[in-house]
This record gives C-alpha cells, sequence and structure tokens, in this order.
C-alpha cells in the first residue's frame, strides 16, 4: 500500500466497521440440516473460544509456558513497556548479563501467542545464529530455523540469519521483498553507520515491530546514537542537522550536550536496566592447573596434530569446509582425552573424506589411542578435588571422556550426577535434583541446562577447553548468576604445548576472559576485524608448521584481542556518559 | 482472558467430550485417547497433562498453558465441533412468570399488575460472535446474541450463564430462518459494539497520526536541509530521501490502520415456553410484551430516560426507568445548596424531550457509521 504524500491516513474519516468472517455463511448453510455435536460440544465451543480471546497486554500470557527461563522482575517489566507503551518497538539497551535476549523473546513469544508475529527475522552476528536458534526452541519453544538457502526466504515464517549473509543477494532482495511482523536485531550497534550496507539492509525491511539489542549504543560518537534511533523512530531525536546542534558538544562528536533532556527523549525508545547492587555478582577466582601430558598421550597428541597438519595443507590446497571440520573436531577431541578421540579416529578411518594413505594413519593413531589407559589431567583433577570440600561443576565436552571420568571419580568414592545431551529432560531434571541434594560432583558435557539454577555450588571446573570462548562463558554462567553470594571459582585444567595452551594464553592471560561480566566477552570479540570464527583462527594457527610461524600468529591475535578489550572499555565509558542512569537500576 | 472459565475443568470436558478416558489425579491429568484423538492432538494412545511447567518437565507431561502447543491445538479441535445445536427449556407451572416480574422489579409490590394473555413454544436463536480489534494491537471480546424471530427482538446474554435449565433436543424438524436471525445478530452486534469499535478507531487513528506528523517532519525538515545546503545537489539524493519517506509512510498504515471483524462461533436454538403479557403500569400506561422461561427477559419494554432495554426496571408516576436511571435520578433529586440550574430537570417533560433527542442523535450517528438501521 502506497501512500502519497500529504494525503491524509486512510479510514481517517470514515467509520470503522465490523466485518463479518466469511466462514459466517458456511455455519448458517450447515446449521441445524446436520446432526449437531450436541450440547457438551457446543457449551465446549463457547469455552475455547473464551479461552483463547486475547486482550491487549494487561499481562503476560507467555511466562507459563517457557522453559528453563527464570523470572526476573526487570525482564518482565522492559517486555510489558515495549508491548505497551514503545508498542513493539525498541531498542533493549540493558548492560550486558541482564538477559536482552531473554526480554527480546519474551516479546516476541508474548506477540506470537496473540497472533501479532506470524513472521520473524532475527538478524545476529553469524556466530550466533545456532545460539539464537537454540534458545528460541529451547526456552521459547519458537520454531526459529538458520537461514541456510535463499528458499528459506519463502519456507520459514521463523527465521534466523546472519546480518552478513542476509544484507548481501541474493538474499537482500528475498528479505525486503516480503513484509515481516517482526525483525529483531542482536548487537544492534552494528547499524551505527547510516550510510552502511547493514543499516540500509535493516531500513528496508518491511516491518511492523522492531526490537534492537545492543549494550552500547554509543561506539565512537554520538551520530552512531542518532542512526540507530532514527532507524526505529525517525525524528525522535529531530534532525541530523538539529540533533548535531542541540545535543552534541563540537567539534568532538564523542560528547553529549543537554545530557537530561537527550536522556528524556532516549527514554521513548529505549530501554536500558543496570546492574543495581544486587545485581551486582561476586568476584571470580581463576585458578590454572597445567599438565604435562605423560609420553604416551604427548605422542598421540603430537601424532593427531601432525596428521591434522598434513590432511589440511594436502596436495589440493586447503580442505573442503567438511573435511576441515572433521580435523577441528580431532584435535579438540584429543585436547579433552585419549577416550574421546578413539571413535572418531575408527569412524575417520573408514571415512570416503580421506586417501587411502591417510586412512590407514587414521587407524594406527586409533590403535594408539586405545592403547592408553593413564590420563594425567584425570589425575590432576583428582588432586584438585581431594582439595575441595564443596559442591563441583566438572565440565567436559564430549560423552566418551565423560563417562571415562565418571567410572574414575566414582571408583574415588565421590557421588557423581551426570548429566548430558542423551539424557530425557525429565532424566536432566533429576540429575540436578540429586546433585543439588546429595552429589558431590555435576559431571556435564553441557554447557548448556540453562536455566537450572546451579548456583547453590560454586566451584566450576573445566576439565577440557572449547575452542569457543562463549562456550566456556556459558559453563561459568551456570553458577555465577544471579543468586551466587559467593565468590566463583573457576579452574582450568589444561596441558601444556596443546591448543589449549594457546587458548590459555590468549583468554586469561591476554584479557583476563575469566574476570568478565557475562556478556562481556559476546562484545570483545565482535570488536576483533574477524569474519571467521574463533575456533577457525584456533586452528588456523595451530596447523602452521613452523613454531615460529605459530608463535608470531598467536601473538598477533593476541594483540587484536587486547585492542578489541581496550575499545569495549572505550565504549563502556562513553555509553556511561551519554546514557548513565537513564535507565532503571536492578534489584533483585 | 481474565473471564475465561477454569482451564483445568475445560480441558478434562472436552477430552472426555472427544472421546478420551481421562484421569485426574494430582499433579498430572492421564489421558487415554481415542484414534481421532491422536491423530487431531498429535499425541500417544496414553499420555499425561500438567497444568505447571515445572511438573510438565519433570514428568515429560504435555504443558497445558496460555500458548502452549497443546492448549492451541485442543481449542482448533473444540473449535471445529459444536458449532450449532438445539436445546429446549422445561419448566412446569407458570410461577417462573410471576418470579420473572418479580425480578424485573415489575410486580404488584411496585404497582404494576400484568396479565397472561398466552404461553406458547417459541424458538429463540443465540448466536455466539467473536469480535476482534487489530491495528498494531489486538482486543479480543465474546458475544453471545439472543434473537426472537417472532417478534424481531435481540438481547445481550452473559456468556457465563449456565446450561442447567436446558435438555437436549432432537432437531431435525427445527429449519429456522437463519438468514433473518443473523442479519438481527449482526445488526445488534454492531450496536453493541459500536462505542468499543469507535474507541479503538480512534485510538489507533491518533497513534497513527502522531507518527506521519513525526515522519513528515523529519523527512520534509531532511529535505530542506539537503536543498539548502546545495542547492544544485544531487536529484538522486532527494529522490532516495523521499522514497524512504514514503516506505515509512506506509509501514506506519499498515502497522496503526485499525480493523475491526467479528466471526459467527456457533448458533444455539433454544426452544421455550413464551409468555404473552400485558402490563398496566402505576401511571396507567399499558404495554404488550414477551417473557420466555430461559432468558425471563421482558421484551419490548424501554427506560423512559436512557431509551435502554436491559432491566430490572423500576417503574414509577413519571414513567418506567431503568435501574441506573433511576438511582441516577434519585441522587439527582437530592438538595444540594446551590441555585437551580436552568437546565430541564430529567423527569419532566421538557427533560425527557432533551434526553430523547440526545439519544435519537447518538443512535442516528451510529446507525449511519455502522450503515445498517437500527433495530
Amino acid at each position: 500500500m502506497s501512500l502519497p504524500a500529504r494525503e491524509p491516513p486512510p479510514s481517517a474519516d470514515a467509520s470503522l466497521t465490523l466485518r463479518f468472517d466469511d466462514s459466517d455463511r458456511d455455519v448458517l448453510a450447515k446449521a441445524f440440516r446436520t446432526p449437531g455435536d450436541g450440547p457438551s460440544a457446543w457449551r465446549l465451543n463457547r469455552e475455547a473460544h473464551r479461552i483463547s480471546l486475547v486482550d491487549g497486554f494487561d499481562r503476560l500470557l507467555a511466562w507459563p509456558v517457557l522453559q528453563g527461563v527464570t523470572r526476573y522482575d526487570h525482564q518482565e517489566r522492559t517486555a510489558l513497556r515495549v508491548l505497551r507503551d514503545m508498542r513493539g518497538r525498541a531498542i533493549l539497551a540493558d548492560e550486558v548479563g541482564l538477559g536482552k535476549t531473554i526480554e527480546a523473546g519474551l516479546v516476541l513469544k508474548e506477540l506470537a501467542v496473540r497472533g501479532l508475529v506470524r513472521r520473524a527475522l532475527v538478524l545476529t552476528p553469524a556466530a550466533l545464529t545456532d545460539q539464537w536458534r537454540e534458545e528460541m526452541e529451547t526456552k521459547f519453544s519458537l520454531p526459529f530455523a538458520v537461514l541456510r538457502s535463499v528458499r528459506d526466504w519463502d519456507r520459514r515464517p521463523f527465521l534466523i540469519a546472519s546480518m552478513d549473509t542476509a544484507k548481501r543477494e541474493p538474499h537482500r532482495g528475498a528479505a525486503q521483498a516480503r513484509p515481516w511482523d517482526l525483525i529483531v536485531v542482536d548487537e544492534a550497534h552494528r547499524l551505527k553507520n547510516r550510510l552502511s550496507l547493514n543499516w540500509r539492509f535493516v531500513a528496508g525491511l518491511s516491518k511492523k515491530y522492531m526490537l534492537l539489542l545492543t549494550a552500547t549504543p554509543v561506539q565512537n560518537d554520538m551520530e552512531e546514537l542518532f542512526n540507530l534511533v532514527t532507524l526505529l523512530k525517525p525524528g525522535q531525536l529531530h534532525t541530523y542537522d538539529r540533533f548535531l546542534e542541540r545535543y552534541v558538544a563540537s567539534p568532538d562528536r564523542r560528547v553529549p550536550m543537554r545530557v537530561p533532556e537527550l536522556r528524556g527523549l532516549l527514554r521513548d525508545v529505549m530501554v536500558r536496566n543496570r546492574r543495581g547492587i544486587a545485581f551486582t555478582l561476586p568476584p571470580r577466582r581463576v585458578h590454572s592447573l597445567p599438565v604435562r601430558l605423560g609420553p604416551a598421550e604427548r605422542r598421540l597428541y603430537d601424532d593427531v596434530t601432525e596428521f591434522a597438519r598434513d590432511a589440511y595443507w594436502s596436495a589440493s590446497g586447503r580442505l573442503p569446509w567438511t573435511a576441515r571440520l572433521t580435523l577441528i573436531v580431532l584435535q579438540r577431541e584429543i585436547g579433552s582425552s585419549t577416550f574421546a578421540v578413539a571413535e572418531t579416529l575408527r569412524r575417520l578411518s573408514q571415512s570416503p573424506l580421506f586417501r587411502m594413505d591417510e586412512r590407514e594413519r587414521l587407524e594406527e593413531l586409533r590403535h594408539e589411542a586405545v592403547a592408553i589407559s593413564t590420563n594425567v589431567k584425570a589425575a590432576r583433577l583428582r588432586e584438585f578435588l581431594r582439595s575441595a570440600d564443596e559442591k563441583v561443576l566438572v565440565f567436559t565436552q564430549y560423552l566418551r571422556t565423560l563417562q571415562y571420568l565418571q567410572g574414575v571419580l566414582e571408583t574415588d568414592g565421590y557421588r557423581v550426577a551426570a548429566y548430558h545431551g542423551g539424557l530425557s529432560l525429565a532424566a536432566k531434571d533429576a540429575a540436578v535434583r540429586t546433585f543439588r541434594e546429595d552429589r558431590d560432583i555435576f559431571l556435564s558435557t553441557e554447557a548448556g541446562g540453562e536455566g537450572r539454577n546451579l548456583q547453590f555450588a560454586r566451584t566450576v571446573v573445566n576439565y577440557d577447553l572449547p575452542w569457543n570462548p562463549l562456550r566456556i562463558e556459558q559453563r561459568i554462567g551456570r553458577v555465577h548468576r544471579l543468586g551466587q553470594d559467593r565468590e566463583v571459582h573457576v579452574v582450568n585444567v589444561w596441558a601444556e604445548d596443546t591448543v589449549e595452551a594457546n587458548l590459555m594464553e590468549l583468554l586469561d592471560r591476554k584479557i583476563h576472559m575469566f574476570e568478565l561480566v557475562v556478556g562481556e566477552l559476546d562484545l570483545i570479540l565482535g570488536n576483533l576485524d574477524e569474519r571467521r570464527s574463533f575456533e577457525d583462527l584456533m586452528m588456523d594457527i595451530w596447523v602452521l608448521r613452523e613454531a615460529e610461524e605459530r608463535r608470531s600468529a598467536l601473538r598477533r591475535l593476541g594483540d587484536s584481542l587486547v585492542r578489541a578489550r581496550a575499545q569495549y572499555e572505550q565504549v563502556k565509558e562513553t555509553n556511561e556518559t551519554v546514557l548513565g542512569d537513564s535507565g532503571e537500576a536492578v534489584s533483585a | 482472558m481474565s473471564d475465561a472459565p477454569p482451564l483445568r475443568s475445560f480441558v478434562i470436558e472436552a477430552l472426555t467430550d472427544l472421546g478420551a478416558a481421562v484421569s485426574d489425579g494430582d499433579p498430572l491429568v492421564w489421558v487415554q485417547a481415542p484414534e481421532s484423538v491422536q491423530r487431531d492432538l498429535e499425541v500417544p494412545a496414553r499420555f499425561a497433562l500438567s497444568f505447571d511447567p515445572e511438573r510438565s518437565r519433570a514428568f515429560e507431561a504435555e504443558l497445558v498453558a496460555p500458548g502452549s502447543y497443546f492448549l492451541e491445538r485442543l481449542v482448533s479441535v473444540v473449535t471445529r465441533r459444536g458449532r450449532w445445536d438445539v436445546s429446549q427449556c422445561t419448566v412446569s407451572g407458570t410461577e417462573w412468570i410471576s418470579e420473572a416480574l418479580r425480578e424485573s422489579g415489575l410486580d404488584p409490590e411496585t404497582g404494576v399488575s400484568s396479565r397472561v394473555d398466552g404461553i406458547e413454544d417459541e424458538l429463540l436463536l443465540l448466536f455466539a460472535f467473536r469480535v476482534t480489534l487489530v491495528s498494531d494491537e489486538k482486543r479480543e471480546g465474546f458475544h453471545l446474541v439472543a434473537v426472537s424471530l417472532v417478534d424481531g427482538s435481540t438481547w445481550p446474554v452473559d456468556p457465563d450463564r449456565t446450561d442447567r435449565e436446558l435438555m437436549p433436543h432432537p432437531s431435525p424438524e427445527i429449519r429456522p430462518d437463519l438468514e433473518t436471525a443473523y442479519r438481527l445478530a449482526t445488526e445488534f452486534l454492531h450496536l453493541a459494539t459500536g462505542v468499543e469499535v469507535e474507541q479503538f478507531r480512534t485510538r489507533s487513528l491518533g497513534l497513527l497520526e502522531e507518527e506521519v506528523r513525526r515522519i513528515f517532519g523529519y523527512f520534509d525538515r531532511t529535505i530542506d536541509g539537503l536543498r539548502e545546503s546545495d542547492p544544485g545537489g544531487s536529484q538522486d539524493l532527494l529522490r532516495a530521501v523521499m522514497a524512504e519517506r514514503d516506505r515509512r509512510l506506509t509501514e506506519a498504515v499498515e502497522r496503526f490502520d485499525p480493523k475491526a471483524s467479528a466471526s459467527l462461533c456457533s448458533i444455539r436454538g433454544i426452544l421455550v415456553p413464551t409468555a404473552r403479557l400485558e402490563i398496566e403500569f402505576p401511571d396507567g400506561a399499558r404495554t404488550e410484551s414477551r417473557l420466555d422461561a430461559w432468558s425471563r427477559r421482558l421484551r419490548s419494554l424501554a427506560c423512559g430516560m436512557c431509551g435502554g432495554t436491559e432491566g430490572p426496571w423500576r417503574p414509577s408516576r413519571d414513567g418506567l426507568r431503568c435501574a441506573r436511571c433511576a438511582a441516577t435520578q434519585a441522587e439527582s433529586a437530592r438538595p444540594r445548596g446551590h441555585p437551580r440550574s436552568d437546565t430541564p430537570r430529567r423527569g419532566t417533560r421538557a427533560g425527557e424531550a432533551s434526553a430523547r433527542a440526545s439519544r435519537g442523535s447518538r443512535a442516528r450517528s451510529r446507525g449511519a457509521s455502522s450503515g445498517r438501521p437500527r433495530p
């Protein structure tokens, strides 16, 4: 529908008339001509209609159907404010760790339950698409799919796409050709530039409701704030020239003027919850438990690494994506335990992805792996556990490592609650319950289990380290969350001269990741000028043949991370200056 | 959803009505489902329901709550059934007539005398409508409208009203004039929802107007600024800004354009004894009315002040008043200790004429707005 300029909006001077449904005719045509379903069915029909009536946004209807979402007042208030006062268009700018994703999910679910959203698009950085899909499905029962092909724009009414993919043809045209009930943009500070492809792509989407999620609406200068708000509500901050004149101290565009007035305008379009005292989490303490692998484990680790390097740089150049992924898995597994890697070696030794000579090497490596029964990291873990007098969460990425550890720890006399993806929901609940009641150790493969309250414990052991730092962050987040009132201990077990040692160098020594607040890591990694995932970066360094090459690549990545963290600190400060106490301090 | 019936009893009754064997234990409800239910609700032969999310997880039971998949499917199945029904209201004797008159405030104690001219069976038709108002929000209501094809009268029925007095009635011989009854019901619904629909429209258009003004303000000033800063500048840029403005306006219109719709959920025929009455009021006026044993509503009566047709009634020497107008009248008759107003007082001829005129104007305007004559 196009609206010529200056004409009054349609139906402004006409009355609104009840339009009766065409299907009424069917009821009239059939009624009393065939036997009915009986008086009970008539009464139940009436009650079914009444039960499903929707009346505005008086309260949140969706809470009872959410799975594993802890109910926080500030999130409920935010969702209602967005739905009622902001009419479904808002910038969610909570400080990190206060649950912007949950707030967006709540708004989305409420609109969906009321039949107001039937098509929704979530735009995120590429690294977060699967995380979003998982959260929307497990917590909100919303059937989102991640964009895989251009046909998905037609087939999937609830779609998650990486911004980088969606903004380019053929996706761009397909996305903009369809009306969307709701658009969610995560990490919306990437819409800071009005001339960028990102900004123009989102502006060109036809949408009824829109949520922009960012903890840092201002990245470098005030213009970015203007661009973000204008995308949502043009005119809210006046025109660009007027905005600069009134709210920006010339010539330094980073410094705001008339801050109280500006914050007043922002309150109409932005919700910013801040950590109150009750929301300030206790500190984290990091304990590093490095080990030197035993001779057999070392040999296997080196042999697997050598195989990975050879295969990675095979004669045909870099491997295709699937084979590269396989090698990453292999290298990650050997970083976990020999038990984890053995089965994959067996599988790969029969895989057509590899040449016959490679398959023979893989079979030899498998023999090598199954012959190893010792595990130095496990010994170090047991030593640590002997000194612990509290409940402990032990995380590993792999089921076979979990099974091995469970056997070892139970032999030592520990009472272990095992938690992994193969368990039913009820069994997972039971594992959490028994851990709370009478178990010493919660042994888990899943960083997830999100929403399950484990903060009665406060020690997290990373028996192995996921290469995706956000996964590590999720593990720690199981205990370092609201409700935790004691210092949290993060124990990292890792072997020297491995990929995991490199990870520790980067994440612990360079950016002190283990001491960050939940959510800050996303923003730091977001500042890395990298389109590849962190896992890919780690593998790319690890497969370099020369040690010196590896060292210098690691140094470069470390320097980038340090710069990214410094940039984040700067941005945090800027946002505090501009937005400051414009939001509400959250209390428990 | 605040007036909705309790969820648990609804679900149990609905499953039972669909042929499932239901056992209500605490905390779970166990269901043995026949094939048709398994197919329609996508459930196994035996399954458990829980109304509590935590328990639903712990026991792997289907969760029943607003927005849950199971409840959505159940509502969808149940609303496809029970779309018509014929019941019979059976009463013995004629006691109900005097009871209904007393409940309506029209008995000898209030100076009203009445005579029963006859009792006959009448078919009332009950139309259930779901009314939906949508812009960027959604508001829904459920309305039951009773229609008498004998005298063409229509009135609202409380959706909470129980079915206790009703018995199933074999329906093959019932062939009412549904077209006429439906027309009367929809006309009534237009009037009954008119104020709410108008308020919704006004609010939505107010928001749209505000949005449109802001969009025009922003883009026009931006365009002016571009022209001033660079009078011979790129026309392409100006065109792009204008295109963006038009796109935003279109989006705003689609967002706030109010829509009001109604759908017929079901129809019920109720065969009911109906008395023809002649009623004489204290002021000597007489009127004929009909009173059925189910709704017990006296038809053809209207308040002398507001024109409303809802009892209970307060007859007086000034004429018939509904309870609300009578209370207002009593309130305004109290001495206030201030000079008398020039406004004609209600209850006097001048006052009634004035009230009628204003009612008529309102009614005409509503009738015109709906495009249908007032019944």
